[in-house]
């Protein structure tokens, strides 16, 4: 059954990958040098400097669609466009077109969402924010790439579609109808900017974090899970895990992240059957999302020895230790109590890092000095550089998961604290003196993993230029085994 | 799919398939700590499903098919008539039974009661009342009114008055500290503006100097005392003295404390008190009755009377 | 029993089925809502009107500057049932509270108090000092200064377009004289005046007038409008009509 016809390098459209990856890094620099940004600003707010674009409230929203749509999108875009080629042994479907309408199409989209947000403009619905005419382009541009992606996957030379590409369409099946149906608007004209969400109040929250969940659901996890099912064992050259776990973990995931978006509304103004709800099956949550982490622990622990002396193998295997601490964190704040403290505080920014920097950019981190090399058929500039790079940003994410916690739980514990007369302990504004060091903090980490991620494309861009000074033989065969 | 494939290196069965020439999958059996892990999860899950509310339910009035966790909790209905309610499990009826039963807030409301009922000098003199009126000031008054009049109740000159002084605006007596607190105030000095020229304004301004022996300009002040009692009919206000009235919270300009003029920090003394004449006055006060309860403000008044003690 | 396998050859199953498993979750807990009778509570006034109303032009306005500046970023809008919050924010909000809010601003992140019951809590010149820097009142504060709220003028020149836009999706303003009937039945006569789209423009002139909420009564700043929807947030229902029951019952 196995087909082995080495790739060629024709065989595939490589040159839509390396578009997508160069975008990748170069929103991550920008979403999170914005994140160092406005981190500084809740620390000192002076950086405000009264001018209108460059509040916090303008910038948040920079930042969040930067890393998340910007980065995490290009990684996904070209990861996925990598692994749907390889896995079916076909180039992509659309020939160099479509897939250049994707890039051009997403990439404008978000350089436009962002120019917006600074102008004040924005749908005021978090992860959302882009307003009508941009959902229109996304939407668009979605579906032109789930069209290319199945009909690549119609091309395949190879009976089986690989674990990898299930992960991937469902991602982009729930990003479809969660775009659509969370941002039905309507503009107050055709030339207007301006919309008013459909919904509103009670069902506007509802629909909002269904989606919002949901984009970290399928677009932070299940998409990525697609990346790691690739990478992970190609990288340790190992066979993955268990595809039993696999089957089950998949569906498992697909099935039930749908039921726990409103664990972001637990206590409000929403009935509570559907908090319980949320609760239920965030716990059953749990083992379904480690099933990933143990299938990608396990397959690089059939390469120990690698691990040690591999720096893309320590990453890996780091991501994979924060997609645990994740989805286990995730749960525990789903439940009703848990989500009583947490809620509203820094612990859910915490949280939210732990998975976006921890699980989600190091293992497109890995991922990008996997491909890299493959793409431009040379070699890594500096394999150093890449441990440095690795050492920034574990102790940038350290020092940002754990000041969060101090200054979340801490917030939460004051801000519910009572004195022997059962009076209120603190007033507000004390809490927000108490996180001023934990935010300087939270900073300063940031600060360390922006420099990784500077030093990363200073590594490939030197690779690049370096490639192109002089071609090498292919490499893809001789590394990968 | 019957015949089996190993991996060459380990022995281990693999489900046969190669993608990209190296791929492949262990055939390996879901690891049995997850397994038992993910039941265990189910059974907590079932238990969590059980006791709160599960899926709403035509069947019985505001029922649930599961969820039997209940709230009993008391109700004073409009007519002043207290019932025991029982019901589903519910976030709002668990804050009602929470407020009717936590110890703690049974502390309160005993210790808020306790101070409402007795006068403000037996407050003061009581250690342990004075305390819990300093407890639950320290909290309310973070709040609500430091945004205003400070973390100290120091206020901001030109702005909140001062509240740790002895000096009072609108009264220093508790019940009228009680009103401000309860209605509000709207502190009103109309502008002079249109009605005095400058000069007159500059002498009038060295007359309020005067008042609280501030140094001043003499000669300009006797002409200024003449607009104060005339023409700028300040004494409507002020009175004659200058001492101010409380019902209209119009200040006492014969001491050194200054509410709105920030004179002791000025350099030019005269023009901070003429800026003041010139602009008159408009500021407020919010309403906290409909946020706080009677006995709530008492306490209140109560903590304010403890600052200014200080 | 469909098998994985079936699945795994074969694009088009994977596809409708995994559209299947990603579907359920969302029908089951979103569609329920839009008709389970209670979601939005009933809160009338003693002479049986809508407690709570659409917001006028003037503060709807102030509505869109503050998702434009992304305040929500920040403050959230929803008081939970917990005594800490009683305490120090107030009654716990409603459903029916945000009933118009399109969309909603509940928030997700607590950098500054929760404002959902901030009307009246301050006077109209403390929010214009407070937004203009707030460190000049609150010394240990973190947020930004807005000054510009105060120098730009209001731009009103959309606003019958955007009540009309608001009215299709599902908020009264009237444009006709039915309509104008039908919410002097809903809301009373003197709410109902300051939902006539028609008159928009006036009310507008009207409530910054009256309220002068920047200080500056000859100019009609973006503060006027932000200041007017602060002041109005949390204050359209007098809870102390209501018994604890009443609102529990709808849950
Ligand atoms: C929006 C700002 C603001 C807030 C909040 C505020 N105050 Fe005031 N307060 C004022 C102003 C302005 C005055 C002066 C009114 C005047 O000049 O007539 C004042 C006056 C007073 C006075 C009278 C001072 C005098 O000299 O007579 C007292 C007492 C007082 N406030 C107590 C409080 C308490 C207690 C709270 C909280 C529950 C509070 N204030 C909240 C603005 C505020
Ligand atoms: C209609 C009543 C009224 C009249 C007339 C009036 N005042 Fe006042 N004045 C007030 C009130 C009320 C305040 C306190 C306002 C506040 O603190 O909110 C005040 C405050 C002041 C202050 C500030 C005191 C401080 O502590 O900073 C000065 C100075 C002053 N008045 C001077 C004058 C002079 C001079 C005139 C006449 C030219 C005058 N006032 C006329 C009502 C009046
Ligand atoms: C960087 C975070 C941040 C942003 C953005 C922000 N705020 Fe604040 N806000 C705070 C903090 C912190 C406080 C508490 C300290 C204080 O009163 O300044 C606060 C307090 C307030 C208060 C007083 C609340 C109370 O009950 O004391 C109001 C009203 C307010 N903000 C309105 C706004 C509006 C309107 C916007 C947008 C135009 C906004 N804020 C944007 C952080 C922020
Ligand atoms: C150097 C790296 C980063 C820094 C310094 C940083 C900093 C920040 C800051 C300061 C906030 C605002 C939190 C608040 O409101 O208090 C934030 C929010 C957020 N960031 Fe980042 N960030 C970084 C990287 C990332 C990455 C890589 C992702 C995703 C892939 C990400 C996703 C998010 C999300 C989703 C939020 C919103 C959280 C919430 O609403 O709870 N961030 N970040
Ligand atoms: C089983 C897995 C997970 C569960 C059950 C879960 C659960 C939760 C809960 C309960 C919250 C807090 C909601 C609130 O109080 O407002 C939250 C917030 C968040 N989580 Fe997770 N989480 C999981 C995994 C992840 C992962 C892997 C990421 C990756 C990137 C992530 C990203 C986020 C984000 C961005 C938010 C903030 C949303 C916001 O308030 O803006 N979560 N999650
Ligand atoms: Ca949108
Ligand atoms: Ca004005
Ligand atoms: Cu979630």
């Amino acid at each position: 059954m196995a087909h082995s016809t080495v790739g060629s390098l024709e065989q595939y459209n490589y040159d839509i990958v390396k578009k997508f990856t160069i975008m990748a890094i170069f929103w991550g620099i920008a979403g999170m040098t914005t994140g160092v940004y406005i981190a500084s600003e809740l620390a000192w707010p002076f950086l405000n400097f009264d001018t209108a674009q460059i509040t916090f409230g303008r910038l948040r929203p920079l930042h969040t669609s930067g890393v998340i749509f910007g980065f995490g999108g290009n990684a996904l875009f070209a990861t996925s466009y990598y692994v749907v080629q390889r896995t079916s042994q076909a180039r992509l479907w659309g020939g160099s077109l479509w897939p250049n309408i994707t890039f051009y199409g997403w990439n404008i989209a978000i350089a436009l969402a962002g120019m917006g947000y600074l102008m004040g403009i924005t749908q005021g619905r978090e992860y959302a924010e882009p307003e009508w005419y941009i959902d229109i382009l996304i939407a668009i541009v979605w579906l032109i790439y789930f069209v290319i992606y199945t009909m690549t996957l119609l091309r395949r030379n190879q009976p089986h579609i690989y674990v990898a590409n299930w992960f991937f369409m469902s991602f982009i099946l729930a990003t479809a109808l969660l775009h659509i149906f969370n941002n039905l608007a309507v503009p107050l004209s055709f030339t207007d900017t301006k919309s008013y969400s459909l919904f509103s109040g009670a069902q506007d929250a509802m629909t909002q974090w269904w989606y919002g969940h949901n984009a970290v659901g399928f677009f932070l996890t299940a998409a990525f899970l697609g990346m790691m099912y690739y990478f992970v064992p190609k990288q340790a050259g190992r066979p993955v895990y268990s595809y039993r776990l696999s089957v089950v973990h998949f569906w498992a995931l697909s099935f039930m992240y749908m039921w726990v978006g409103t664990h972001h509304l637990h206590w409000t103004a929403i009935p509570d059957w559907t908090s319980s709800l949320a609760a239920v099956f965030s716990i059953l949550l749990l083992m379904p999302s480690w099933g990933g982490m143990i299938n990608g622990i396990m397959t690089l622990s059939g390469a120990w020895d690698k691990l040690r002396t591999d720096p893309i193998m320590m990453f890996m295997i780091t991501s994979l230790s924060f997609y645990g601490m994740s989805t286990f964190e995730g749960p525990m704040m789903a439940l009703k109590s848990v989500n009583a403290l947490s809620h509203y505080t820094d612990w859910t920014v915490g949280h939210v890092h732990s998975g976006a920097l921890g699980w989600v950019a190091m293992i497109s981190i890995a991922s990008f000095y996997h491909m890299i090399p493959r793409l431009w058929n040379t070699t890594m500039h500096s394999v150093k550089l890449i441990y440095t790079h690795f050492f920034l940003a574990t102790i940038g994410i350290l020092l940002y998961i754990t000041a969060l916690w101090v200054s979340g739980i801490g917030q939460g514990l004051m801000l519910r604290a009572f004195d022997d007369y059962g009076n209120l302990k603190y007033s507000f504004i004390e809490t927000v003196v108490f996180m001023h060091g934990p935010l300087v903090a939270r900073a300063v980490g940031g600060l360390f993993f922006v420099t990784g991620m500077l030093i990363m494309a200073y590594n490939v861009y030197k690779t690049i230029s370096n490639a192109k000074n002089n071609p090498r033989i292919p490499t893809n065969s001789a590394t990968a085994a | 799919m019957s015949k089996v494939y190993k991996d060459p290196i380990t022995g281990v069965e693999t489900t046969g398939h190669v993608w990209d020439d190296t791929l492949m999958e262990f055939n390996n059996p879901l690891p049995m700590w997850w397994i038992w892990t993910f039941y265990a999860t189910v059974i907590f899950a079932i238990v969590y499903w059980v006791i709160y509310p599960s899926w709403p339910s035509g069947l019985v009035e505001k029922g649930y098919f599961i969820g039997t966790s209940e709230i009993t909790y008391q109700n004073t209905d409009k007519k002043g008539t207290t019932t025991a309610q029982t019901t589903h499990w519910n976030t709002r009826a668990l804050l009602a039974y929470e407020m009717q039963n936590d110890e703690n807030e049974l502390k309160r409301k005993k210790y808020l009661k306790e101070v409402a009922a007795m006068s403000y000098d037996d407050i003061a003199k009581d250690s342990d009342k004075s305390s819990f009126v300093r407890s639950y000031g320290k909290g309310i008054f973070g709040d609500y009114c430091a945004a205003c009049h400070q973390t100290g109740g120091q206020g901001v000159i030109g702005h909140y008055p001062n509240l740790v002084d002895d000096a009072w605006l609108w009264g220093g007596s508790a019940a009228e500290i009680q009103k401000t607190i309860s209605d509000g105030r709207k502190g009103n000095m109309p502008s002079f503006a249109k009605t005095l020229s400058d000069t007159e304004i500059t002498n009038v301004a060295n007359f309020v100097l005067s008042l609280s022996g501030t140094e001043h300009d003499v000669a300009s002040a006797k002409e200024g005392k003449l607009i104060f009692n005339g023409k700028g009919g300040c004494m409507a206000c002020h009175t004659p003295a200058g001492t101010g009235l409380a019902a209209l919270g119009s200040a006492n300009l014969t001491d050194k404390i200054w509410t709105q003029a920030d004179v002791p920090h000025a350099k030019d003394k005269v023009a901070v008190v003429s800026a003041v004449v010139k602009s008159g006055i408009q500021r407020e006060m919010p309403t906290w009755k409909t946020r706080l309860s009677e006995d709530e403000i008492k306490v209140l008044v109560a903590y304010v009377k403890l600052l200014s003690a200080e | 029993m469909m098998k994985q396998e079936t699945v795994e050859v074969n694009a088009g199953y994977l596809i409708i089925l995994t559209l299947i498993a990603i579907s359920i979750g969302g029908l089951v807990e979103i569609v329920p809502l839009f008709y389970v009778e209670g979601t939005i509570e009933e809160v009338k006034t003693a002479d049986g009107k809508d407690a709570v109303r659409p917001y006028t032009p003037l503060e709807q306005l102030g509505r869109d500057l503050y998702t434009k500046e992304g305040c929500y970023t920040c403050h959230s809008q929803m008081i939970r049932p917990f005594r800490d919050e009683a305490l120090r924010f107030g009654h716990y909000s409603l459903a029916a509270e945000s009933q118009y809010d399109h969309p909603f601003q509940w928030g997700s992140m607590r950098r500054g108090p929760d404002l959902a019951r901030v009307g009246g809590k301050y006077s109209s010149a403390w929010q214009a000092k407070h937004l203009n820097d707030p460190r000049d009142v609150v010394p240990e504060s973190i947020m930004p200064g807005y000054p510009w709220l105060r120098s730009n003028d209001l731009d009103y020149s959309d606003i019958v377009a955007k009540m009309t836009t608001l009215r299709k999706v599902g908020v009264p303003y009237s444009d006709d004289d039915a309509g104008y009937q039908a919410n002097v039945e809903k809301f009373g006569e003197k709410v109902a005046k300051t939902l006539d789209i028609n008159k928009a423009e006036d009310n507008i002139m009207l409530q910054a007038k009256k309220g002068n909420y920047d200080g500056d009564p000859s100019r009609l700043t973006e503060m006027d409008a932000l200041i007017a929807y602060l002041q109005v947030l949390g204050t359209m229902v007098d809870f102390n009509q209501y018994d604890e029951k009443y609102f529990i019952d709808f849950r």
